[in-house]
Protein backbone atom coordinates (compact mmCIF):
# COMPACT_ATOMS: atom_id res chain seq x y z
CA UNK A 1 0.00 0.00 0.00
CA UNK A 2 2.97 2.86 1.20
CA UNK A 3 4.48 1.66 -2.59
CA UNK A 4 1.45 2.56 -4.04
CA UNK A 5 1.40 6.36 -2.68
CA UNK A 6 5.41 6.68 -3.51
CA UNK A 7 4.83 6.27 -7.20
CA UNK A 8 3.40 10.14 -6.98
CA UNK A 9 6.39 12.52 -6.94
CA UNK A 10 5.66 14.89 -4.44
CA UNK A 11 7.28 18.06 -4.68
CA UNK A 12 8.08 20.80 -1.51
CA UNK A 13 7.57 24.26 -1.56
CA UNK A 14 7.35 27.05 1.42
CA UNK A 15 3.64 28.04 0.58
CA UNK A 16 3.27 31.99 0.25
CA UNK A 17 0.63 33.94 1.67
CA UNK A 18 -1.98 34.69 -0.94
CA UNK A 19 -1.25 38.93 -0.33
CA UNK A 20 2.62 37.84 -0.04
CA UNK A 21 4.00 40.02 -3.11
CA UNK A 22 6.33 38.53 -5.45
CA UNK A 23 9.73 38.09 -3.81
CA UNK A 24 11.61 40.79 -5.97
CA UNK A 25 9.20 43.11 -5.02
CA UNK A 26 9.92 42.35 -1.13
CA UNK A 27 13.65 42.13 -1.97
CA UNK A 28 13.59 45.76 -3.29
CA UNK A 29 11.24 46.99 -1.01
CA UNK A 30 13.43 45.77 2.42
CA UNK A 31 16.68 46.68 0.72
CA UNK A 32 15.08 49.93 0.44
CA UNK A 33 14.34 50.17 4.00
CA UNK A 34 17.67 48.74 5.32
CA UNK A 35 19.63 51.74 3.04
CA UNK A 36 17.42 54.55 4.23
CA UNK A 37 17.52 53.29 7.76
CA UNK A 38 21.32 53.24 7.64
CA UNK A 39 22.02 56.61 5.32
CA UNK A 40 19.47 58.68 8.03
CA UNK A 41 19.50 57.14 10.76
CA UNK A 42 22.08 54.96 11.59
CA UNK A 43 25.19 56.70 10.22
CA UNK A 44 24.38 60.05 11.64
CA UNK A 45 23.84 58.41 15.05
CA UNK A 46 27.90 56.90 14.43
CA UNK A 47 29.22 60.11 13.28
CA UNK A 48 27.93 61.99 16.42
CA UNK A 49 29.83 59.43 18.80
CA UNK A 50 32.66 59.34 16.24
CA UNK A 51 33.04 63.10 16.13
CA UNK A 52 32.40 63.39 19.78
CA UNK A 53 35.54 60.72 20.77
CA UNK A 54 37.55 62.28 17.96
CA UNK A 55 39.54 63.81 20.13
CA UNK A 56 39.89 61.01 22.83
CA UNK A 57 38.07 60.47 25.86
CA UNK A 58 40.26 63.13 28.03
CA UNK A 59 38.95 65.68 25.78
CA UNK A 60 35.47 64.04 25.55
CA UNK A 61 35.22 64.69 29.39
CA UNK A 62 36.81 67.78 29.27
CA UNK A 63 33.93 69.16 27.58
CA UNK A 64 31.63 68.78 30.51
CA UNK A 65 33.55 70.42 33.19
CA UNK A 66 33.21 73.76 31.15
CA UNK A 67 31.28 76.30 33.26
CA UNK A 68 28.80 76.81 30.27
CA UNK A 69 28.73 72.81 29.39
CA UNK A 70 27.75 72.36 33.14
CA UNK A 71 24.96 75.11 33.34
CA UNK A 72 23.40 73.75 29.77
CA UNK A 73 23.21 70.15 31.03
CA UNK A 74 21.65 71.06 34.39
CA UNK A 75 19.13 73.98 32.93
CA UNK A 76 17.94 71.02 30.27
CA UNK A 77 17.18 68.81 33.49
CA UNK A 78 15.71 71.27 35.92
CA UNK A 79 13.63 72.35 32.52
CA UNK A 80 12.25 68.74 32.25
CA UNK A 81 12.09 68.23 36.02
CA UNK A 82 9.49 71.06 36.04
CA UNK A 83 7.77 70.76 32.84
CA UNK A 84 7.21 66.36 32.51
CA UNK A 85 5.94 66.01 35.76
CA UNK A 86 3.54 69.15 34.98
CA UNK A 87 2.51 67.76 31.45
CA UNK A 88 2.15 64.18 33.15
CA UNK A 89 -0.61 65.53 34.96
CA UNK A 90 -2.42 67.86 32.42
CA UNK A 91 -2.28 64.74 30.08
CA UNK A 92 -3.67 62.55 32.67
CA UNK A 93 -6.52 65.13 33.42
CA UNK A 94 -6.83 65.76 29.68
CA UNK A 95 -7.41 61.88 28.93
CA UNK A 96 -9.14 61.52 31.74
CA UNK A 97 -11.86 64.63 30.69
CA UNK A 98 -11.95 63.00 27.46
CA UNK A 99 -12.36 59.36 28.14
CA UNK A 100 -15.03 59.78 31.12
CA UNK A 101 -17.46 62.70 29.88
CA UNK A 102 -19.42 63.48 27.51
CA UNK A 103 -19.94 67.27 26.91
CA UNK A 104 -19.68 69.81 23.85
CA UNK A 105 -17.15 70.49 22.27
CA UNK A 106 -14.97 66.99 23.06
CA UNK A 107 -14.35 65.97 20.13
CA UNK A 108 -13.03 70.35 18.96
CA UNK A 109 -10.49 69.52 22.17
CA UNK A 110 -9.51 66.36 21.36
CA UNK A 111 -7.79 67.99 18.23
CA UNK A 112 -6.87 70.58 19.76
CA UNK A 113 -4.81 68.89 22.02
CA UNK A 114 -2.57 67.71 18.86
CA UNK A 115 -1.91 71.62 17.99
CA UNK A 116 1.53 71.51 19.11
CA UNK A 117 2.49 68.40 17.15
CA UNK A 118 1.53 69.97 14.01
CA UNK A 119 2.61 73.86 14.66
CA UNK A 120 6.01 74.45 14.00
CA UNK A 121 7.97 75.26 17.29
CA UNK A 122 8.87 78.04 16.42
CA UNK A 123 5.32 79.69 16.87
CA UNK A 124 5.24 77.73 19.47
CA UNK A 125 8.17 80.05 21.14
CA UNK A 126 7.20 83.19 19.60
CA UNK A 127 3.09 83.33 20.91
CA UNK A 128 4.87 83.63 24.48
CA UNK A 129 7.01 86.24 23.18
CA UNK A 130 4.16 87.99 21.90
CA UNK A 131 2.34 87.42 25.42
CA UNK A 132 4.80 87.29 28.10
CA UNK A 133 7.46 89.76 25.91
CA UNK A 134 8.65 93.61 27.02
CA UNK A 135 6.78 94.23 24.00
CA UNK A 136 4.15 91.86 24.85
CA UNK A 137 0.46 91.77 26.24
CA UNK A 138 1.83 91.15 29.69
CA UNK A 139 5.17 92.79 29.69
CA UNK A 140 4.51 96.23 30.91
CA UNK A 141 2.99 94.72 34.16
CA UNK A 142 5.26 92.09 34.26
CA UNK A 143 7.92 94.31 33.92
CA UNK A 144 6.59 97.09 36.78
CA UNK A 145 6.20 93.91 39.32
CA UNK A 146 9.46 92.63 38.67
CA UNK A 147 8.64 89.37 36.61
CA UNK A 148 10.71 87.52 33.98
CA UNK A 149 9.33 85.21 31.64
CA UNK A 150 10.73 85.63 28.50
CA UNK A 151 14.86 84.73 28.55
CA UNK A 152 14.22 83.43 32.09
CA UNK A 153 13.56 79.80 33.32
CA UNK A 154 9.99 80.15 33.28
CA UNK A 155 10.14 81.55 29.43
CA UNK A 156 12.28 77.97 28.95
CA UNK A 157 9.12 75.45 31.09
CA UNK A 158 6.17 77.61 28.94
CA UNK A 159 7.81 76.90 26.00
CA UNK A 160 8.70 73.21 26.89
CA UNK A 161 5.21 72.68 28.04
CA UNK A 162 3.61 74.16 25.12
CA UNK A 163 5.72 71.56 22.87
CA UNK A 164 5.75 68.58 24.86
CA UNK A 165 1.68 68.51 26.22
CA UNK A 166 0.72 66.00 23.79
CA UNK A 167 2.63 63.31 24.11
CA UNK A 168 0.95 61.83 27.28
CA UNK A 169 -2.62 62.71 26.82
CA UNK A 170 -2.23 60.97 23.25
CA UNK A 171 -0.73 57.88 24.75
CA UNK A 172 -4.08 57.59 26.86
CA UNK A 173 -7.08 58.56 25.29
CA UNK A 174 -7.50 55.34 23.19
CA UNK A 175 -6.21 53.30 26.29
CA UNK A 176 -8.71 54.43 28.29
CA UNK A 177 -11.40 54.54 25.99
CA UNK A 178 -10.75 50.90 25.14
CA UNK A 179 -10.80 49.96 29.09
CA UNK A 180 -14.08 51.54 29.16
CA UNK A 181 -15.16 52.67 33.06
CA UNK A 182 -16.60 49.32 34.34
CA UNK A 183 -13.83 48.41 36.72
CA UNK A 184 -14.10 51.93 37.71
CA UNK A 185 -18.07 51.78 38.31
CA UNK A 186 -17.21 48.05 40.41
CA UNK A 187 -15.39 49.91 42.81
CA UNK A 188 -17.50 52.50 43.33
CA UNK A 189 -20.18 50.08 44.43
CA UNK A 190 -17.91 48.68 46.46
CA UNK A 191 -17.01 51.87 48.53
CA UNK A 192 -14.48 53.25 46.94
CA UNK A 193 -13.95 56.83 47.04
CA UNK A 194 -12.93 58.54 44.22
CA UNK A 195 -9.18 58.96 45.07
CA UNK A 196 -8.67 55.31 46.04
CA UNK A 197 -10.80 54.53 42.75
CA UNK A 198 -7.77 56.57 41.13
CA UNK A 199 -4.59 54.95 42.51
CA UNK A 200 -5.87 51.29 42.95
CA UNK A 201 -8.24 50.67 40.16
CA UNK A 202 -7.25 53.65 37.15
CA UNK A 203 -3.69 53.95 37.43
CA UNK A 204 -2.40 50.23 37.38
CA UNK A 205 -4.44 49.82 34.06
CA UNK A 206 -2.83 52.43 32.64
CA UNK A 207 0.46 53.00 34.23
CA UNK A 208 2.04 51.35 30.92
CA UNK A 209 0.71 53.47 28.86
CA UNK A 210 1.37 56.67 30.82
CA UNK A 211 4.98 55.47 31.60
CA UNK A 212 5.24 55.43 27.71
CA UNK A 213 3.99 58.78 27.27
CA UNK A 214 6.02 60.12 29.89
CA UNK A 215 9.09 59.01 28.19
CA UNK A 216 8.40 60.33 25.04
CA UNK A 217 7.47 63.82 26.59
CA UNK A 218 10.58 63.86 28.44
CA UNK A 219 12.94 62.76 25.47
CA UNK A 220 11.13 65.75 23.27
CA UNK A 221 11.06 67.93 26.44
CA UNK A 222 15.21 67.63 26.64
CA UNK A 223 15.40 67.90 23.06
CA UNK A 224 13.40 70.85 22.04
CA UNK A 225 15.31 73.44 19.82
CA UNK A 226 13.02 75.31 18.20
CA UNK A 227 10.17 76.73 20.66
CA UNK A 228 13.07 77.22 23.60
CA UNK A 229 15.34 79.10 21.03
CA UNK A 230 12.84 81.68 20.68
CA UNK A 231 12.38 82.03 24.45
CA UNK A 232 15.48 81.75 25.67
CA UNK A 233 17.72 84.43 24.67
CA UNK A 234 21.09 82.03 24.47
CA UNK A 235 22.40 83.92 27.37
CA UNK A 236 25.99 81.57 28.14
CA UNK A 237 25.09 80.47 31.49
CA UNK A 238 21.95 81.87 31.97
CA UNK A 239 19.10 80.61 29.44
CA UNK A 240 21.12 77.78 27.47
CA UNK A 241 19.52 74.36 27.06
CA UNK A 242 21.86 71.74 26.16
CA UNK A 243 20.41 71.30 22.16
CA UNK A 244 20.68 75.89 22.35
CA UNK A 245 24.49 74.91 23.88
CA UNK A 246 25.56 72.54 21.33
CA UNK A 247 24.80 75.02 18.15
CA UNK A 248 26.98 77.99 20.03
CA UNK A 249 29.56 75.29 20.12
CA UNK A 250 29.12 74.24 16.83
CA UNK A 251 29.39 78.07 15.65
CA UNK A 252 32.31 78.56 17.81
CA UNK A 253 34.03 75.79 15.78
CA UNK A 254 34.10 73.48 19.38
CA UNK A 255 33.15 70.85 16.88
CA UNK A 256 34.42 68.20 19.22
CA UNK A 257 32.74 69.62 22.53
CA UNK A 258 29.49 70.29 20.33
CA UNK A 259 29.16 66.85 19.24
CA UNK A 260 29.92 65.47 23.22
CA UNK A 261 26.96 67.22 24.07
CA UNK A 262 25.08 66.07 21.37
CA UNK A 263 26.51 62.04 22.12
CA UNK A 264 24.65 62.56 25.70
CA UNK A 265 21.66 63.72 24.05
CA UNK A 266 21.53 60.89 21.44
CA UNK A 267 22.47 58.27 24.28
CA UNK A 268 19.17 59.90 25.79
CA UNK A 269 17.41 58.87 22.84
CA UNK A 270 18.87 55.26 22.84
CA UNK A 271 17.65 55.19 26.03
CA UNK A 272 14.38 56.60 25.69
CA UNK A 273 13.92 53.77 22.75
CA UNK A 274 14.43 51.19 24.85
CA UNK A 275 12.36 52.08 27.65
CA UNK A 276 9.57 53.24 25.08
CA UNK A 277 9.85 49.98 22.85
CA UNK A 278 9.25 47.83 26.77
CA UNK A 279 6.76 50.40 27.76
CA UNK A 280 4.69 50.09 24.11
CA UNK A 281 4.77 46.46 24.70
CA UNK A 282 3.52 46.53 28.06
CA UNK A 283 0.57 49.12 26.96
CA UNK A 284 -0.24 46.85 23.88
CA UNK A 285 -0.83 43.91 26.30
CA UNK A 286 -2.99 46.21 28.29
CA UNK A 287 -4.89 46.91 25.54
CA UNK A 288 -5.27 44.19 24.14
CA UNK A 289 -6.85 42.60 27.77
CA UNK A 290 -8.85 45.37 28.01
CA UNK A 291 -10.30 44.87 24.29
CA UNK A 292 -10.46 40.90 25.21
CA UNK A 293 -12.57 41.28 28.79
CA UNK A 294 -14.83 44.06 27.40
CA UNK A 295 -16.24 41.78 24.56
CA UNK A 296 -18.23 38.86 24.30
CA UNK A 297 -18.00 35.14 26.15
CA UNK A 298 -14.75 34.00 27.31
CA UNK A 299 -12.88 30.25 27.88
CA UNK B 1 -33.84 45.56 53.06
CA UNK B 2 -36.65 46.18 50.51
CA UNK B 3 -36.14 48.15 47.81
CA UNK B 4 -38.84 50.87 46.93
CA UNK B 5 -38.80 52.44 42.95
CA UNK B 6 -41.29 55.34 42.88
CA UNK B 7 -41.67 57.59 39.37
CA UNK B 8 -38.72 56.84 38.13
CA UNK B 9 -37.79 59.01 34.65
CA UNK B 10 -34.62 59.03 33.07
CA UNK B 11 -33.86 60.53 29.74
CA UNK B 12 -30.68 60.12 27.89
CA UNK B 13 -30.71 63.24 25.14
CA UNK B 14 -33.71 63.04 23.53
CA UNK B 15 -34.54 59.20 24.31
CA UNK B 16 -36.61 58.41 27.12
CA UNK B 17 -35.37 55.67 28.85
CA UNK B 18 -37.83 55.58 31.47
CA UNK B 19 -41.51 56.50 32.11
CA UNK B 20 -42.45 56.86 35.48
CA UNK B 21 -42.08 53.70 36.76
CA UNK B 22 -42.75 52.25 39.93
CA UNK B 23 -41.79 49.07 41.48
CA UNK B 24 -41.23 47.31 44.91
CA UNK B 25 -38.59 44.34 45.65
CA UNK B 26 -39.79 43.24 49.35
CA UNK B 27 -37.28 41.82 51.83
CA UNK B 28 -35.85 38.65 51.11
CA UNK B 29 -36.89 38.39 48.01
CA UNK B 30 -35.55 37.50 43.76
CA UNK B 31 -37.04 39.39 41.50
CA UNK B 32 -36.46 39.35 37.64
CA UNK B 33 -36.22 42.08 36.05
CA UNK B 34 -37.45 41.04 32.46
CA UNK B 35 -37.65 42.42 28.73
CA UNK B 36 -36.37 42.89 25.65
CA UNK B 37 -33.03 44.72 25.12
CA UNK B 38 -33.30 48.49 24.90
CA UNK B 39 -36.91 48.09 27.70
CA UNK B 40 -35.11 50.28 30.06
CA UNK B 41 -34.08 47.32 32.41
CA UNK B 42 -30.49 48.05 32.77
CA UNK B 43 -30.77 51.58 33.49
CA UNK B 44 -33.72 50.59 35.80
CA UNK B 45 -30.51 48.66 37.58
CA UNK B 46 -27.95 51.19 37.66
CA UNK B 47 -30.30 53.94 38.81
CA UNK B 48 -30.97 51.51 42.09
CA UNK B 49 -27.11 50.99 42.36
CA UNK B 50 -26.37 54.52 42.09
CA UNK B 51 -24.28 54.16 39.56
CA UNK B 52 -27.04 56.10 37.15
CA UNK B 53 -29.22 59.05 38.78
CA UNK B 54 -33.05 60.16 36.94
CA UNK B 55 -34.31 63.22 35.94
CA UNK B 56 -37.59 62.26 38.54
CA UNK B 57 -38.58 59.69 40.94
CA UNK B 58 -37.34 58.58 43.77
CA UNK B 59 -35.68 55.60 45.30
CA UNK B 60 -35.87 54.23 48.80
CA UNK B 61 -34.07 51.17 50.78
CA UNK B 62 -36.49 50.01 53.39
CA UNK B 63 -38.44 53.24 53.12
CA UNK B 64 -34.86 55.33 53.42
CA UNK B 65 -34.60 57.47 50.66
CA UNK B 66 -31.57 57.31 48.38
CA UNK B 67 -31.82 58.81 45.72
CA UNK B 68 -29.06 61.50 46.14
CA UNK B 69 -27.18 58.60 47.63
CA UNK B 70 -24.11 57.80 45.54
CA UNK B 71 -22.83 54.42 44.54
CA UNK B 72 -20.63 54.85 47.02
CA UNK B 73 -22.65 55.84 49.98
CA UNK B 74 -25.38 52.59 49.03
CA UNK B 75 -22.90 49.93 48.66
CA UNK B 76 -25.47 47.92 46.77
CA UNK B 77 -24.02 44.63 46.02
CA UNK B 78 -23.58 44.73 42.23
CA UNK B 79 -22.69 42.24 39.55
CA UNK B 80 -21.85 43.27 36.00
CA UNK B 81 -22.38 41.34 32.83
CA UNK B 82 -18.35 41.12 31.71
CA UNK B 83 -17.42 40.31 35.66
CA UNK B 84 -15.60 44.01 35.66
CA UNK B 85 -12.99 42.33 38.17
CA UNK B 86 -9.80 44.08 38.59
CA UNK B 87 -7.20 42.90 35.52
CA UNK B 88 -4.22 43.63 37.82
CA UNK B 89 -5.39 41.97 41.00
CA UNK B 90 -5.86 38.77 41.62
CA UNK B 91 -9.18 36.63 43.00
CA UNK B 92 -7.84 36.96 46.28
CA UNK B 93 -7.57 40.66 46.16
CA UNK B 94 -10.17 41.61 43.81
CA UNK B 95 -12.83 39.86 46.82
CA UNK B 96 -10.46 41.66 49.57
CA UNK B 97 -11.10 45.17 47.89
CA UNK B 98 -14.26 46.23 49.22
CA UNK B 99 -12.83 45.08 52.58
CA UNK B 100 -9.45 46.92 52.25
CA UNK B 101 -10.76 50.57 51.00
CA UNK B 102 -12.92 50.99 54.09
CA UNK B 103 -11.79 54.01 56.17
CA UNK B 104 -9.44 52.73 59.15
CA UNK B 105 -12.01 52.79 61.14
CA UNK B 106 -14.21 50.46 60.08
CA UNK B 107 -11.93 47.99 58.01
CA UNK B 108 -11.86 44.73 59.50
CA UNK B 109 -8.12 43.41 60.55
CA UNK B 110 -6.06 41.63 58.39
CA UNK B 111 -6.36 38.55 59.72
CA UNK B 112 -10.27 38.93 59.65
CA UNK B 113 -10.32 39.70 55.84
CA UNK B 114 -8.16 36.81 55.33
CA UNK B 115 -11.14 34.31 56.76
CA UNK B 116 -13.71 36.59 55.21
CA UNK B 117 -12.34 36.32 51.75
CA UNK B 118 -11.71 32.27 52.10
CA UNK B 119 -15.04 31.57 53.27
CA UNK B 120 -16.51 33.44 50.75
CA UNK B 121 -14.16 31.56 48.01
CA UNK B 122 -15.19 28.55 49.90
CA UNK B 123 -18.78 29.64 48.86
CA UNK B 124 -18.40 30.23 45.40
CA UNK B 125 -16.37 27.02 45.40
CA UNK B 126 -12.62 29.02 44.37
CA UNK B 127 -10.76 28.20 47.51
CA UNK B 128 -8.10 26.92 45.67
CA UNK B 129 -7.80 30.01 43.09
CA UNK B 130 -7.07 32.25 45.30
CA UNK B 131 -3.54 33.46 43.69
CA UNK B 132 -4.93 33.13 39.76
CA UNK B 133 -5.27 36.31 38.05
CA UNK B 134 -8.81 36.91 35.99
CA UNK B 135 -7.64 36.53 33.00
CA UNK B 136 -6.12 32.70 33.86
CA UNK B 137 -10.07 31.64 34.52
CA UNK B 138 -13.09 30.98 32.98
CA UNK B 139 -15.53 32.87 32.22
CA UNK B 140 -18.12 30.89 34.40
CA UNK B 141 -15.04 31.41 37.10
CA UNK B 142 -14.66 35.06 36.49
CA UNK B 143 -18.72 35.82 37.59
CA UNK B 144 -18.15 33.85 40.52
CA UNK B 145 -15.41 36.04 41.83
CA UNK B 146 -17.44 38.82 40.55
CA UNK B 147 -20.03 37.63 42.94
CA UNK B 148 -17.95 37.08 46.08
CA UNK B 149 -16.48 40.62 45.08
CA UNK B 150 -19.99 41.96 45.82
CA UNK B 151 -20.53 39.57 48.70
CA UNK B 152 -17.85 40.81 50.77
CA UNK B 153 -18.48 43.88 51.43
CA UNK B 154 -21.86 42.31 52.94
CA UNK B 155 -24.54 44.21 50.94
CA UNK B 156 -28.11 44.32 51.67
CA UNK B 157 -29.07 44.35 48.07
CA UNK B 158 -27.60 42.47 45.51
CA UNK B 159 -27.95 43.66 41.95
CA UNK B 160 -27.27 41.65 39.01
CA UNK B 161 -26.97 43.43 35.44
CA UNK B 162 -27.23 39.89 33.17
CA UNK B 163 -25.12 38.24 35.16
CA UNK B 164 -24.65 34.72 32.89
CA UNK B 165 -25.17 36.73 29.59
CA UNK B 166 -21.80 36.16 28.38
CA UNK B 167 -21.68 32.33 29.62
CA UNK B 168 -22.36 29.26 27.88
CA UNK B 169 -25.79 27.84 28.15
CA UNK B 170 -24.26 25.09 30.44
CA UNK B 171 -22.04 27.31 32.65
CA UNK B 172 -25.01 29.55 32.80
CA UNK B 173 -27.45 26.69 33.77
CA UNK B 174 -25.49 25.62 36.30
CA UNK B 175 -24.68 28.99 37.80
CA UNK B 176 -28.48 30.24 37.84
CA UNK B 177 -29.37 27.02 39.47
CA UNK B 178 -26.52 27.78 41.96
CA UNK B 179 -27.97 31.57 42.24
CA UNK B 180 -31.02 30.29 43.29
CA UNK B 181 -30.31 27.85 45.89
CA UNK B 182 -27.54 30.21 47.50
CA UNK B 183 -30.68 32.60 47.67
CA UNK B 184 -32.83 30.00 49.57
CA UNK B 185 -29.78 29.68 52.33
CA UNK B 186 -29.29 33.46 52.45
CA UNK B 187 -32.44 35.29 51.55
CA UNK B 188 -30.69 38.30 50.54
CA UNK B 189 -33.08 40.85 48.79
CA UNK B 190 -32.07 40.62 44.95
CA UNK B 191 -32.74 42.15 41.88
CA UNK B 192 -31.55 40.38 38.57
CA UNK B 193 -31.92 41.86 34.63
CA UNK B 194 -32.27 39.44 32.01
CA UNK B 195 -33.41 39.08 28.67
CA UNK B 196 -34.51 35.43 29.13
CA UNK B 197 -37.46 34.64 29.79
CA UNK B 198 -36.92 30.87 31.02
CA UNK B 199 -33.89 31.90 33.11
CA UNK B 200 -36.14 34.40 34.92
CA UNK B 201 -39.26 32.20 35.25
CA UNK B 202 -36.82 29.90 36.93
CA UNK B 203 -34.87 32.08 39.25
CA UNK B 204 -37.33 34.12 40.25
CA UNK B 205 -40.10 34.55 42.84
CA UNK B 206 -41.46 37.35 40.77
CA UNK B 207 -41.27 39.24 37.65
CA UNK B 208 -41.12 42.03 36.54
CA UNK B 209 -41.48 42.62 33.01
CA UNK B 210 -40.61 45.91 31.28
CA UNK B 211 -40.84 47.24 27.67
CA UNK B 212 -40.01 50.59 26.28
CA UNK B 213 -39.45 52.31 29.82
CA UNK B 214 -43.05 50.92 30.99
CA UNK B 215 -43.32 48.23 33.05
CA UNK B 216 -46.11 46.36 31.57
CA UNK B 217 -46.82 43.94 34.32
CA UNK B 218 -45.64 42.63 37.62
CA UNK B 219 -46.14 39.16 39.10
CA UNK B 220 -45.27 35.26 39.70
CA UNK B 221 -44.12 33.38 37.03
CA UNK B 222 -47.34 30.90 37.52
CA UNK B 223 -49.40 34.58 37.54
CA UNK B 224 -47.48 36.12 34.21
CA UNK B 225 -47.58 33.12 32.33
CA UNK B 226 -51.44 32.14 33.13
CA UNK B 227 -52.51 35.68 32.68
CA UNK B 228 -51.01 37.76 31.17
CA UNK B 229 -51.82 41.93 31.59
CA UNK B 230 -51.67 42.58 28.01
CA UNK B 231 -50.55 41.68 24.17
CA UNK B 232 -47.00 43.03 24.63
CA UNK B 233 -46.61 40.29 27.29
CA UNK B 234 -48.60 37.48 25.72
CA UNK B 235 -46.54 38.38 22.41
CA UNK B 236 -42.90 38.52 24.33
CA UNK B 237 -43.58 35.37 26.07
CA UNK B 238 -44.47 33.80 23.04
CA UNK B 239 -41.77 34.75 20.70
CA UNK B 240 -39.59 33.83 23.97
CA UNK B 241 -40.98 30.41 23.83
CA UNK B 242 -39.83 30.32 20.68
CA UNK B 243 -36.90 30.66 20.67
CA UNK B 244 -35.79 29.30 24.02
Amino acid sequence: MAGAVSTFPTRVRTPRRATAESPVVKVVLITTLVVFFALFLVLPLFVVFQEAFSKGVETFLKTFEDRATAHAVKLTLIVAAISVPLNTIFGLAAAWAMTRFQFRGRALLTSLIDLPLWVSPVIGGLIYVLVFGAGGWFGPWLRANDIQIIFALPGLVIATIFVTFPFVARGLIPLMQAQGHKEEEAAMTLGASGWQIFWRVTLPKIKWGLLYGVILCNARAMGEFGAVSVVSGHIRNKTNTMPLHIEILYNEYQIAAAFAVASVLSVLALVTLVVKAYAEWRAERQLMEAMQTSEGPNP
Amino acid sequence: MSITIKDISKNFGKFAALKGVNCEVRTGELVALLGPSGSGKTTLLRIIAGLEFAEEGQVFFSGRDVTDHSAYQRKAGFVFQHYALFQHMNVFENVAFGLRVRSARSRPKESDIRARVESLLETVQLADYAKRLPSQLSGGQRQRVAFARALAIEPEVLLLDEPFGALDAKVRRELRTWLREFHNTVHLTSLFVTHDQEEAFEVADRVVIISEGLIQQIGTPSEVRSNPANTFVEEFLDVAQFTA
